[in-house]
């Protein structure tokens, strides 16, 4: 009887009810609406949401675009790139735009571009490529089975079909092995003070070789101590603390 | 005069030395005071009653002191002596203003009054001397200053703000400095200690006793570590009245200015340097003066106060107009108001919502300089040109300043100011916006200015999610996606296994057999479509064929329809069975002679034929 009551008092405090949840989510938009506004108390109560496991894109973009109303670009950023890679959406976009205009880096040099595999992993559905590659590969198996059981006059329809969901669970197959990949060697971040210091070597007495400032996505290369290599998209390259930028 | 009372062995030593003269001569000299310190000035005064015509005083000349300043008067007094006749009293007095030069008990040599007769001494008087001051220079006794100032107190004691420079507190006295008491030149703070930002006037005077004829270079510190600005630089010169140590000295103001630091600690200001002119005409003659340095203590600004205004400030903000129209421009001050160096101060931002379009401000600053201090007022003036209709509501200016006096973070608040517009009448003459504006005037007027842009607004619902990972890093889908390909190499290798175990298995040679008729039946399929008819139906009935020696476990081809019939019904075929093989055989037979077997239609009819007969006996 204790245990259940015990247990039932840590759920009340780590979960929120859907209608609870919704309420807070209320509260947040209140804040960020009344006049004159409230993005901190607006930025509490999505992080509140967040801390209590109640995650989605649409806590994380208005999390994210009370983060930019607050100036805060580095958590601006963060969570408006964490709400993109759940659900791509105009608003993401527009906002996101938004913050890489008050973002204070400008790249200069060559490239640019992220690598092939980056932008095919950045460009599809996590989850939505593993669904299609398990149940290609199952419904191929299960035509091949259906066409050796067929007389060989009556296999077309059926070897059509059984090509055309081999060829989809090959691409599919594809697409989740360059998601695994980038998933595991492609680990993106977000600058997050106002200032960080780059250094050229990972070593607190080391040369300052540049400064990136809040709200920069960065790409992570490897770690060293508190320090992390971070490349920009421009190719430069640098250590700096790893409490700097949060991975997003 | 002031005597010390408590000196009575002096006033005695006087006495006694006046009753040895009584009859003649009153004669004796007396100090104010018998312990100084070497900083300190003093008086001796030497009486002298009566003294017979053509007496001379003779000063004493003391190694250990040295004369500042001598002054003398002369006191007639009239009494009735005895037979009630008339006695006329002439009393001498003569005041030598001093300082040791050396500490230790010293003795003020005897001052000697020479007559015709004789000459007549005083006392001597030792004083204690230790160093440094023991007390503020008293003023020559019996006598004000031989300067008087004849405006009084014009300058310090009205308040009238027409005057800049009225209640500039008076410099501390300076210290005479050693060999040069006559001129000098003497820097000074109105404050020892002050805050970063705050200001502190530095006053430059140069003090002489003598006749000054022209200031010809001032050499000015470097006020390294400040912000200068000029208070007052005389271009002539106006003595004012100053008494030093009981010594009159005329001052002039050379320079003075506000400064105000820029960073806390110790700053050092080093000595100003001037070269004068004293006396008047031929006899003038050039001097080089060099200043005191000057150390200010400055203490930085708290933690809180980082960044903000130095000073006492006022801001408050008015609009030309509280109702406009959409396209007319109205005009926005904000006025900073207050004391502390204007020049430097920082406003905040006039603000407000996207339908207002604020242009950048027209500064103008009134720079005042109100009893030393500086200050003055700043004025932005802002041309806010309504966009869109509604009433809206330009948000209070807040200004944070530190006021060195309290020594505390304080605030000054603007009120709100709201603002209705209305919409704006086509074709109607509107104030043009500045130059470089997108005032939104065209020929058909001003509208309601809708315009895209800024952050997108907030989603109202929310749909949650707890934080997850991505399907293919769970570990279920590596055996899920990978199970058909399992199963597929599964199967693979059970018939293989199978096939190698089972060696020449009758059944699967059967199946095997069969599979090779109905390759053969699918390589017919491919001749149907050439012109050789014979061979296509010699190739259907050898499909037939050896799917029968399959089926029957023995060689069909040489046997007739009747045997073939038989060895079909021993092996279990139907009669509709039978009847199929022997048909399609039989419509082979035909189609390799019979005329009109050739065409696509009977070639794909025989096919079928043989086709269903090998169907019909799998299904038996």
């Amino acid at each position: 009887m204790t245990a259940a009551l015990l247990a039932a008092l840590v759920l009340s405090q780590t979960y929120y009810t859907p209608d609870e949840a919704q309420a807070v989510f209320r509260e947040g938009n209140d804040a960020f609406y009344q006049d004159p506004p409230d993005y901190a108390a607006a930025k509490a109560a999505y992080q509140k949401l967040l801390s209590h496991g109640m995650e989605g894109p649409d806590v994380l973009f208005n999390l994210g675009t009370a983060c930019l109303a607050n100036s805060d670009l580095g958590e601006a950023v963060l969570y408006l790139e964490r709400s993109r890679r759940l659900r791509r959406s105009d608003d993401v976009e527009a906002n996101l735009a938004i913050a890489r205009q008050r973002q204070g880096d400008q790249l200069v040099g060559s490239a640019g571009a992220e690598p092939f595999l980056e932008r095919v992993a950045d460009a599809t559905d996590d989850d939505a490529t593993a669904l299609a590659c398990g149940i290609s590969l199952w419904l191929s198996l299960g035509l091949v089975l259906l066409f050796r059981r067929l007389a060989p006059g009556r296999r077309g329809a059926v070897a059509f079909l059984m090509v055309m969901t081999l060829i989809t669970a090959a691409v599919a197959t594809t697409l989740v092995s360059i998601d695994a990949w980038a998933g595991t060697h492609y680990v993106q971040a977000v600058v997050m003070p106002a200032t960080a210091r780059v250094r050229e070597f990972p070593k607190d007495g080391a040369r300052v070789a540049f400064e990136v400032h809040a709200g920069l996505k960065v790409r992570v290369m490897e770690e060293s101590g508190k320090f992390v290599r971070i490349r920009l998209s421009n190719n430069l390259e640098g250590w700096t603390e790893r409490e700097g930028v949060v991975e997003l | 005069m002031r005597r010390t009372g408590s000196h009575s062995a002096l006033l005695l030593l006087g006495l006694l030395t006046a009753a040895t003269a009584r009859a003649e001569v009153e004669f004796y000299q007396t100090v104010d005071r018998t312990k100084i310190g070497t900083e300190d000035t003093f008086h001796l005064t030497i009486v002298v009653g009566d003294a017979p015509e053509g007496a001379t005083v003779q000063f004493p000349a003391p190694n250990d002191f040295e004369v500042l300043q001598r002054s003398q008067s002369t006191q007639m007094s009239y009494s009735l002596g005895a037979g009630n006749s008339g006695v006329i009293k002439r009393v001498q007095k003569y005041t030598l203003t001093m300082r040791a030069n050396r500490t230790g008990k010293l003795t003020i040599p005897p001052a000697a009054l020479a007559t015709a007769q004789k000459t007549l001494k005083t006392e001597p008087i030792q004083v204690e001397v230790v160093k440094g001051r023991l007390a503020p220079d008293a003023p020559p006794p019996g006598r004000r200053s031989p300067f008087p100032d004849p405006f009084g107190n014009f300058f310090g004691g009205g308040n009238d703000d027409s005057d800049p420079f009225s209640g500039f507190p008076q410099p501390p006295e300076p210290d005479v400095p050693r060999g040069s008491s006559d001129t000098f030149l003497k820097a000074s703070l109105d404050k020892e200690t002050a805050w970063v930002g705050e200001q502190v006037n530095f006053s430059l005077y140069i003090y002489s006793r003598a006749d000054l004829a022209a200031v010809d270079a001032v050499t000015m510190p470097k006020l390294e570590g400040f912000l200068s600005e000029d208070l007052d630089s005389p271009t002539q010169l106006a003595p004012e009245s100053r008494t030093i140590g009981g010594v009159p000295y005329r001052a002039y103001l050379l320079r003075r200015r506000a400064i105000f630091p820029l960073k806390a600690g110790d700053i050092s200001i080093g000595p100003a340097e001037v070269d004068i002119t004293t006396g008047w005409l031929y006899q003038g003659s050039r001097q080089h003066r060099k200043g005191n340095p000057l150390t200010l203590k400055v203490k930085p600004l708290p933690r809180e106060a980082q960044g903000l205004n130095v000073g006492r400030w006022r801001i408050n903000a008015e609009a030309s107009q509280t109702s406009t129209q959409v396209g007319a421009p109205l005009q926005v001050r904000v006025v900073l108001d207050g004391v502390g160096n204007l020049k430097s101060a920082v406003m905040p931002k006039l603000s407000g919502p996207t339908a207002l379009k604020i242009y950048e401000p027209t500064t103008t600053d009134k720079v005042q300089i109100r009893r030393g201090t500086f200050g003055g007022t700043r004025v932005q003036e802002y041309v806010v040109l309504p966009q869109q209709t509604g009433t809206f509501t330009l948000p209070a200016v807040k200004l944070r300043y530190f006021n060195p006096e309290s020594g505390q973070v304080e605030e000054s608040t603007t009120d709100p100011l709201t603002l209705t517009v209305a919409a704006g009448a086509g074709g109607q003459n509107y104030a043009q916006a500045p130059a470089g504006g997108s005032g939104g005037t065209d020929a058909a007027g001003p509208k309601n200015r809708l315009e895209a842009g800024g952050l997108k607004q907030l989603r109202h619902t929310a749909q949650f999610t707890s934080a997850r990972k991505p399907l293919w890093s769970r570990p279920w889908f590596v055996p899920f996606a990978a199970g058909p390909l399992a199963l597929t190499l599964g199967f693979a290798a059970f018939g293989l296994m199978r096939r190698a175990t089972s060696g020449s298995d009758p059944a699967s040679e059967k199946k095997k057999k069969a599979r090779a008729a109905r390759a053969r039946l699918a390589a017919a399929e491919k001749l149907r479509a050439s012109g050789k008819t014979a061979d296509f139906y010699s190739e259907v009935e050898k499909a037939l064929l050896s799917f029968l020696d399959t089926r029957l476990s023995q060689a069909a081809s040489g046997l007739t329809r009747e045997q073939l019939d038989l060895k079909m019904a021993a092996a279990g075929a139907s009669e509709d069975v039978r009847a199929r093989v022997k048909s399609a055989l039989e419509t082979c037979d035909v189609g390799r002679y019979a005329p009109g077997m050739g065409d696509d239609a009977a070639r794909g009819r025989a096919l079928d034929e043989a086709a269903r007969a090998i169907e019909a006996w799998d299904d038996k």
